[in-house]
């Protein structure tokens, strides 16, 4: 900002000088040269202004940032290339179930709790680290090594999200559902590994490889190897309109992944599958035992346009199991698939990453936020090969399928509730008694989750 | 575990191939005035890198006051080499960051200065205040623009070019102190490099004579025009040795010392020497010099060492905190 006083001397003395018809250059007079000294004047005033104003500019540059919004904390080097970051996740449940006799519980959870702590070093490196402090135990969730070489090649070394299940790999944060599909039983979570990614052809298509130690189904590695045995895990994930922003595929994606590997022993199996509403309706007898390759597939897409979001994914999980350690060999081929939808009420963007809303919720001028509706039908078969000599019938379902209704409200980028209506209906085995000898597979489950989160 | 040795080895395959594929680039840390000199030099030795080594180089430059250029190198700056305004700046990024061998002036010949220079005066056409020499720059009512000899190199021969005329005139250095003191009562706008005070003078209309670099009062009257400003020589000036070094510990690390080091001595060629000379640096070798011969004025010319005892005794006497400057500039 030039000084006022400039401003209001400048045309004053411009209207001195354009009424000074007798002042010639070559002819100096008293005048003329008050005049000049006084344009000398202001000049410098100017100059010694805007030099001070390129001072300060650079001085801001040499600075670190200190950033605070509704992304998190994040302190930045003045040259960008070192910053850690300061984000957090809660999430507080409540769990009523209908019909089921008190079968399951009806609870407040906090389901989520964390912090998350990232980094960059050196512009090409950066770290990751995130301690669970929600559900019974503490635990470490992701803790990983990131380096950059260039767009297309990148590499994570530590415990990080396996790439496999679509809905898996989106933040917890921002799925269409409080709890992902069932379809997510058969992916791997968190796995210790290595792995390779990047983005090729404008950014078209998206890779990870990688070698992890193998978890089972819907496992997380609880920060060491079960066994001698790896798992080769790949995914690629196209958006091929997406450089072609006007066309309405423009936030089409598909993709494919899979994992390959051997598994052992009971800890190579799932620890059981889950429904919407978390109760288990699928789990290996405890002596049967893991023995023999494992591998799954999961084509995957995902299309977004303006409000309106559509994600289908689904996946084989293949395992060789042995009721004991001497027991007949099988292999058992699990599958499951979903379609969810959501829509954007209030107009705003469907997003892979969250739904941000126009304006927050501020009663006092009347601003409510975004809402969101969704809707999203799942389905999990068992192989009829497991029951009864790998899985009790009488314990178990053979299969789950739910629909679910949900209504997303966010009252700020950070800030949400969340509202959503589970319906599961189990299928049973051939040989399943008419009646479940598991009290909350006796009926449809029917499950009104409420959440409210804080996400920075 | 075979697969992770397998994957390993990949891994570094890649790496390593990604690295071979990398394009050797260069960051050139200079004083504010050398911009036009090293755009073109940095053309000629890619193309001759190339012709030489096959491999593709680009030089990046970053130029501002000498003295703040040095700092941005000791703060961090990863410059492969510096080709600063004096020594005392490269002494600086020595002691101060240990970035450089402590013998680099030995690095390349003549003291690792390729070429030199001097200060003139700019003044406006037809020289309206009759400005000839030093003694004219004291008088009142005559504003002298030149910037901050805390932050510009240039700046300091400026400094010590006028104390050098006024200890001859005055016969000692109580009356070089008086004389430059009064000269920065005249001075009403400190720039932080040399460029900076070109646009003061030239593009904002401000004072009635520069003290400039040879070169950026050529630059001056070329871009400008012969009908706007006019080059006065005065009686005496200081032989300015702008020097050049390798930033040894960066270039090792960046894997550039080579090429880094072929950089500069690529100043010393004849088609080094030459761009020199036309972008009106003194050139050093004999045949650049006949060449450009007419371009440079003669004039008596002090030197740094024989007359101020070296730029280390210079810069604690008079640029160092407390020394001869501040003690001056302060007190107006």
């Amino acid at each position: 900002m030039r000084n006022s006083t400039i401003h209001r001397i400048a045309p004053v003395l411009t209207a001195l000088l354009a009424l000074s018809p007798a002042i010639k250059a070559d002819e100096p007079s008293p005048t003329g040269d008050r005049l000049s000294a006084l344009e000398q004047k202001i000049l410098v005033i100017e100059r010694n202004q805007e030099l001070k104003e390129e001072s300060a500019a650079a001085a801001a540059k040499s600075v670190p940032k200190i950033s605070i919004t509704d992304r998190g904390f994040a302190l930045t080097s003045a040259d960008g290339a070192n910053s850690i970051k300061l984000r957090g996740l809660a999430q507080l449940d409540s769990r009523v179930f209908f019909g089921d006799n008190g079968a399951s519980p009806n609870a407040f959870v906090l389901r989520r709790a964390r912090i998350i702590a990232e980094g960059t070093f050196a512009k090409n490196f950066s770290f990751q680290l995130v301690p669970e402090f929600g559900g019974n135990s503490v635990s470490i969730l992701d803790a990983n090594l990131g380096v950059a070489i260039n767009p297309a090649l990148g590499f994570k070394i530590g415990k990080l999200k396996s790439p496999v299940g679509l809905e898996l790999l989106q933040s917890d944060s921002w799925t269409f559902f409080n709890e992902r599909s069932i379809v997510t039983n058969l992916v791997p979570n968190r796995d210790l590994g290595i792995q390779a990614g990047g983005s090729v052809l404008n950014g078209i298509l998206n890779y990870s490889a990688g070698v992890f130690g193998g978890v089972p189904d819907g496992g997380s590695s609880n920060n060491s190897d079960f066994d001698n045995e790896k798992d080769f895990v790949g995914r690629v994930y196209a958006t091929p309109f997406k450089n072609d922003s006007d066309s309405p595929l423009a936030g089409f994606s598909l993709g494919v992944s899979a994992s390959f590997g051997r598994e052992k022993t009971a800890a190579g199996l799932t620890g059981g599958y889950k429904t919407d509403g978390q109760q288990t309706f699928f789990k290996y007898a405890s002596t049967t035992i893991s023995d023999g390759q494992s591998w799954r597939i999961s084509p995957q897409l995902d299309y977004r346009h303006g409000p309106f979001g559509l994600i289908g994914e689904y996946v084989v999980s293949t395992v060789n199991v042995r009721p004991g350690a001497t027991g007949v060999k099988a292999g058992l081929q699990n599958k499951a698939w979903q379609v969810a939808t959501g829509y954007v009420l209030t107009g705003e963007n469907s997003s892979y990453n969250g739904v941000v809303p126009k304006s927050n919720f501020d009663p006092v001028n009347g601003t409510w936020g975004a809402f969101e509706i969704t809707a999203r039908y799942a389905n999990l078969k068992i192989d009829d090969d497991a029951f009864p000599l790998y899985a009790s019938a009488a314990t178990n379902a053979d299969e789950a399928s739910s629909i679910g209704f949900g209504l997303n409200w966010y009252l700020a980028k950070a800030v949400a509730f969340k509202f959503d209506y589970y319906q599961t209906r189990f299928g049973f085995a051939p040989g399943a008694p008419a009646v479940s000898n598991s009290p909350s597979l006796r009926q449809n489950e029917k499950a009104l989750i409420t959440r409210f989160q804080v996400s920075f | 575990m075979k697969s992770i040795h397998l994957l390993a080895v990949l891994l570094s395959l890649a790496i390593a191939a990604g690295a071979s594929a990398r394009t050797i680039e260069l960051l050139n840390v200079s004083y504010d005035p050398t911009r036009e000199l090293y755009e073109e030099f940095n053309v000629a030795f890619a193309k001759y890198w190339k012709a030489k080594t096959g491999d593709d180089v680009t030089i990046k430059q970053s130029h501002g006051g000498s003295g703040k250029q040095a700092r941005s190198v000791i703060d961090g700056l990863p410059a492969d080499v510096v080709t600063l305004a004096l020594a005392a700046d490269i002494d600086a990024i020595v002691t101060h960051a240990r970035l450089i061998n402590p013998d680099w002036q030995h690095h390349f010949r003549q003291n690792s200065s390729p070429y030199t220079s001097t200060i003139v005066f700019l003044v406006r056409k037809g020289n309206p205040r009759k400005i000839k020499d030093w003694d004219d720059l004291v008088k009142p009512g005559v504003s002298v623009i030149t910037p901050n000899p805390k932050t510009s190199g240039g700046a300091r021969w400026n400094f010590l070019a006028a104390w050098a005329y006024a200890r001859k005139h005055t016969g000692g250095e109580e009356g070089a102190r008086k004389f430059v003191a009064e000269l920065f009562q005249n001075v009403p706008v400190l720039d932080s490099g040399a460029r900076g005070s070109t646009t003061t003078f030239v593009q904002r209309g401000i004072g009635d004579v520069l003290l400039a670099w040879e070169n950026e009062a050529f630059l001056a009257l070329k871009e400008f025009g012969n009908d706007k400003f006019e080059i006065i020589v005065p009686s005496l000036s200081i032989l300015a040795e702008p020097p050049v070094a390798v930033v040894d510990k960066v270039a090792k690390k960046k894997g550039t010392t080579a090429v880094a080091s072929a950089y500069l001595e690529y100043l010393y060629s004849d088609e080094g020497q030459d761009i020199a000379g036309k972008n009106v640096y003194r050139p050093i070798s004999p045949a650049a010099q006949a060449k450009y011969a007419s371009t440079f004025p003669k004039l008596d010319l002090v030197t740094i060492d024989r007359d101020f005892g070296g730029w280390t005794k210079a810069q604690a006497t008079y640029f160092a905190d407390d020394g001869v400057f501040d003690q001056i500039y302060l007190k107006k």
